[in-house]
């Protein structure tokens, strides 16, 4: 079912996810080749491909983010992070704790057909992120990212389910403002938070 | 053996119809959020054990940032609970499975009442609640609670509440992070909080944690160290949720349906919540409730006063003192009644309906901006709203407001909303005596009134502009109301009526009586003349004002009362509008004010009411000298 486009994809992702991972946002590409377990040919492809689109530098036998990249992979780490907990749950009853590591790393791309269209729609290297605020009026968009500076309002509106992988829909527009619809409720949201949320249409 | 168990959920979610199915119909149920503020608790004799029930204010989570989230945390932890229950929604358990996880890791028992299930069903989601109980390590218990289903397995899992302690499900967050909860935990001392919970809430950020440790350097260590999640309180909130989430997938089966019903509900908000109709049809909503308060009332009113002279006609206790005063008594009443009691019931009714078909928070998405001229923010509304039914509970909702700014200036507003009482007033005297047009002559005059007043409120408390928020309210699904529902809840708000007003009624009859046998009632009436002067009024007239302040509905008996039970020919159509005017602006009553001393302070308290009865007064005044040039 994966095609090689697919796979080049999902390189591309985790070599940014692990570049996010790093405070320093470098690291070899020993330690890349090791800890993805790909052909060499994949990974250097896909290395090929996010230098061409800017978002990674080779220097010598290292990789490191630009600052273009860096916001990228925050986003792919911040998912990765769901996943994973998604994963060391499922898997704690019948495996290791080491394992369910490994398997999150695998099993973030290959759960279900569904949940790969989610990935695809998520992986947003390809597609800029837009602000809810203009989500076309009556589409489904996924949430990618929600940036407030203040936690408390980012607490209150994960804590409301509108967070990054969640269906979101804007059903109506009000005076400075619109009604969403998310997680089978609806609610009436000012633009000033609208806009901290950011959606794929 | 004694139990407290804390009733936690989201807003809407049926705490509160839920507390009414496990104890009785104490407390007020509600279609939109904001209306408890408060714990209230009521209590409930099992099997030889007390249980006391604590109803907390509708939240989505427990970190501390709004009041709701406060009053709910401090029961969590300072009332000495022993478990909780979880009203979990089934149309979105994960959400409701966030704010479980949160209680569990506070380290209290929960048991899961799981609401909406048919609901839940008509849309097609099926949830497993006995895979859901092996989950999480407590009992999941679905719950009907308007067809009182459930309630008893619920009671009796509480009993053994204390027994899933230690057991239940705990949130894991990834290596990094656990690593960070384990190095804060072993600096948590000096409380009975557990030690993870603690640190979490340390790593979370909320400073009111910070007191627990031994030494505070170590939140800097340890953020230090997380290179991994240089935002790690973010990263904590985004893992609970997604394992509520994941969790919730696990048990939820999802079934294909007709989504018949959703369009209906889908066109009703196409209408409500179009940014030029929306204001519309809330303003002709609200017209449509005085057109019927005014015909349905005064019909009711006629019919009572009719009544009420021929039972006057057939009383007669003879002379002296007594019987004057006892025949007062009873005319004060009977007025009383007659004036107050049908507006103030059909109006609960209406608004109740309003509140319970899921009308009303639509209504307060449309009024919100409106309140961007003062620039306060959209969730005065809801006291503003409530102050329609009886100014003093809308003074306490002020509670949910930011800055004690907001909460005065909007407190403040509340005395030129019209309280139930109030709008009888203006209904039962001014309507009844002088015309419909006269009533909404004193409406419009008093909207005037609350805008002006506004403005002045707006340069005494000069709140910055903020842009709207909207606050995140939900907006539920509509629902057909229950009568049942309607019924309870009019009766809980009208019982101070029939418990405390009625008996008034009668003692202010007597009260009147009293004076008027002493001659005293120009010990009143003659210091104050000049302000029926100011009012063009007679001078008798200040004595239903005066009595008005200690109880509204009085107001309107004592008019009576002094005028001998005409008031159409003593007093002008002007003299009566005025009269509505000046008995409706301001501060209603001692026991208003009782409440903005408990939240304002006395001097504030004092002051604003001085003012606000001033300001009614001077409005009065010069509304029917503007009147009067034409």
């Amino acid at each position: 079912m994966t095609e090689e486009s697919d796979i080049l994809r999902i390189v591309e992702e985790d070599i940014l996810r692990i570049l996010g991972e790093e405070k320093s946002k470098r690291v070899s590409l020993e330690s890349i080749k090791s800890e993805i377990k790909v052909a060499y040919l994949f990974i250097s492809n896909a290395i090929k491909e996010l230098e061409r689109e800017g978002l990674v530098q080779s220097q010598g036998d290292f990789i490191v983010l630009t600052k273009e990249g860096e916001g990228k992979a925050e986003n792919i780490v911040k998912r990765h992070l769901v996943l994973e907990n998604y994963f060391k749950f499922k898997i704690k009853r019948t495996r290791s704790e080491r394992e369910a590591h490994k398997m999150t790393d695998i099993l973030e791309h290959y759960i279900s057909k569904e949940v790969i269209e989610h990935i695809k729609k998520l992986s947003t290297f390809k597609t800029e992120g837009i602000p809810l605020t203009k989500l076309e009026l009556n589409k489904e968009g996924i949430i990618t990212d929600i940036l407030f500076p203040d936690y408390g309002l980012f607490e209150r509106i994960v804590s409301m389910g509108i967070v990054p992988s969640e269906k979101i829909k804007v059903m109506y527009k009000i005076p400075d403002g619109m009604v969403i619809y998310v997680g089978g409720k609806k609610f009436a949201l000012g633009n000033e938070i609208a806009k901290g949320i950011e959606v794929l249409g | 053996m004694k139990l407290r168990i804390i009733l936690v959920g989201q807003p809407n979610v049926g705490k509160s119809c839920l507390l009414n199915a496990l104890v009785g119909p104490e407390v007020i149920v509600s279609n939109y959020p904001g209306t408890t503020v408060e714990v209230t608790t009521a209590k409930k004799m099992v099997e030889g054990e007390e249980i006391a029930f604590l109803d907390s204010p509708g939240i989505y989570s427990i970190s501390d940032r709004s009041e709701e989230e406060k009053v709910t945390e401090k029961a969590l932890f300072e009332e000495g609970i022993d478990g909780a229950i979880i009203i979990a929604d089934s149309v979105s358990l994960e959400r409701s499975l966030y704010l479980a996880s949160q209680v569990l890791e506070a380290g209290i028992p929960v048991v899961i009442a799981l609401n909406f299930v048919e609901s839940a069903e008509k849309k097609g989601i099926i949830i497993a609640h006995k895979k859901l109980s092996k989950i999480l390590g407590a009992p999941v218990i679905p719950i009907n609670p308007l067809k009182k289903r459930g309630i008893g397995e619920l009671v009796n899992a509480l009993l053994e509440i204390e027994e899933t302690k230690g057991k239940t499900f705990t949130v894991r967050y990834d290596d990094h992070i656990e690593d960070a909860i384990r190095a804060v935990s072993s600096q948590v001392t000096r409380t009975q909080l557990p030690k993870r919970f603690v640190a979490l809430r340390v790593l979370e950020e909320d400073a009111d944690f910070y007191g627990y440790l031994s030494d505070k350097r170590i939140i800097e260590a340890v953020k230090e160290g997380l290179i991994e999640h240089p935002k790690v309180a973010e990263d904590i909130a985004i893992t609970r949720y997604g394992t509520a989430a994941f969790i919730a997938g696990k048990v939820t089966h999802l079934v294909r349906v007709e989504e018949a019903a959703r369009s209906l509900d889908e066109r009703l908000d196409g209408a409500l919540l179009h940014s030029l109709g929306g204001p519309i049809l809330t303003i002709l909503t609200f017209a449509a409730i005085f057109g019927a308060l005014l015909f349905i009332g005064s019909g009711i009113q006629g019919i009572l006063t009719g009544f009420t002279e021929y039972l006057l006609s057939l009383i007669h206790l003879g002379g002296g003192f007594g019987g004057t005063a006892l025949e007062a008594g009873l005319a004060g009443m009977m007025a009383g009644i007659s004036i107050a009691l049908p507006y103030v019931f059909i109006f609960y009714i209406l608004f109740t309906l309003v509140e319970d078909a899921g009308l009303l928070s639509r209504y307060v998405v449309n009024l919100e901006r409106f309140l961007r001229w003062f620039n306060l923010p959209g969730r005065a509304i809801i006291p503003l709203a409530l102050g329609l039914g009886c100014t003093v509970p809308a003074t306490r909702s002020t509670r949910i407001l930011f800055t004690k700014k907001e909460k005065f200036f909007t407190a403040a507003l509340l005395s030129c909303v019209p309280c139930s009482s109030r709008i009888a007033i203006i209904m039962g005297v001014v309507g009844y005596f002088g015309g419909k047009w006269l009533a909404l002559s004193v409406f419009i005059t008093l909207f005037v009134s609350f805008l002006v007043w506004g403005c002045i409120m707006k340069r005494i408390t000069r709140i910055e502009k903020k842009p709207v928020l909207y606050e995140l309210p939900e907006l539920p699904p509509y629902r057909i109301p229950s009568i049942g529902n309607i019924v309870t809840k009019s009766w809980i708000r009208m019982k101070t009526f029939v418990y405390l007003v009625v008996p008034l009624l009668f003692l202010g009859g007597v009260a009147y009586a009293g004076l008027d046998a002493l001659g005293l009632t120009n010990v009143i009436v003659a210091p104050l003349s000049p302000i029926t002067w100011w009012l063009d009024l007679p001078n008798v007239a200040i004595i239903p004002l005066v009595f008005g302040f200690l109880q509204k509905d009085l107001t309107g008996s004592m008019l009576l009362l002094v005028l001998g039970g005409k008031v159409s020919s003593v007093l002008t159509p002007l003299q009566i509008y005025t009269f509505g005017v000046a008995a409706t602006i301001g501060i209603p009553c001692i026991i208003a004010l009782g409440m903005y001393i408990k939240e304002f302070g006395f001097n504030k308290a004092v002051l604003l009411t001085a003012a606000s009865i001033l300001y009614g007064l001077l409005f009065a005044g010069l509304a029917w000298r503007l009147i009067s040039l034409f």
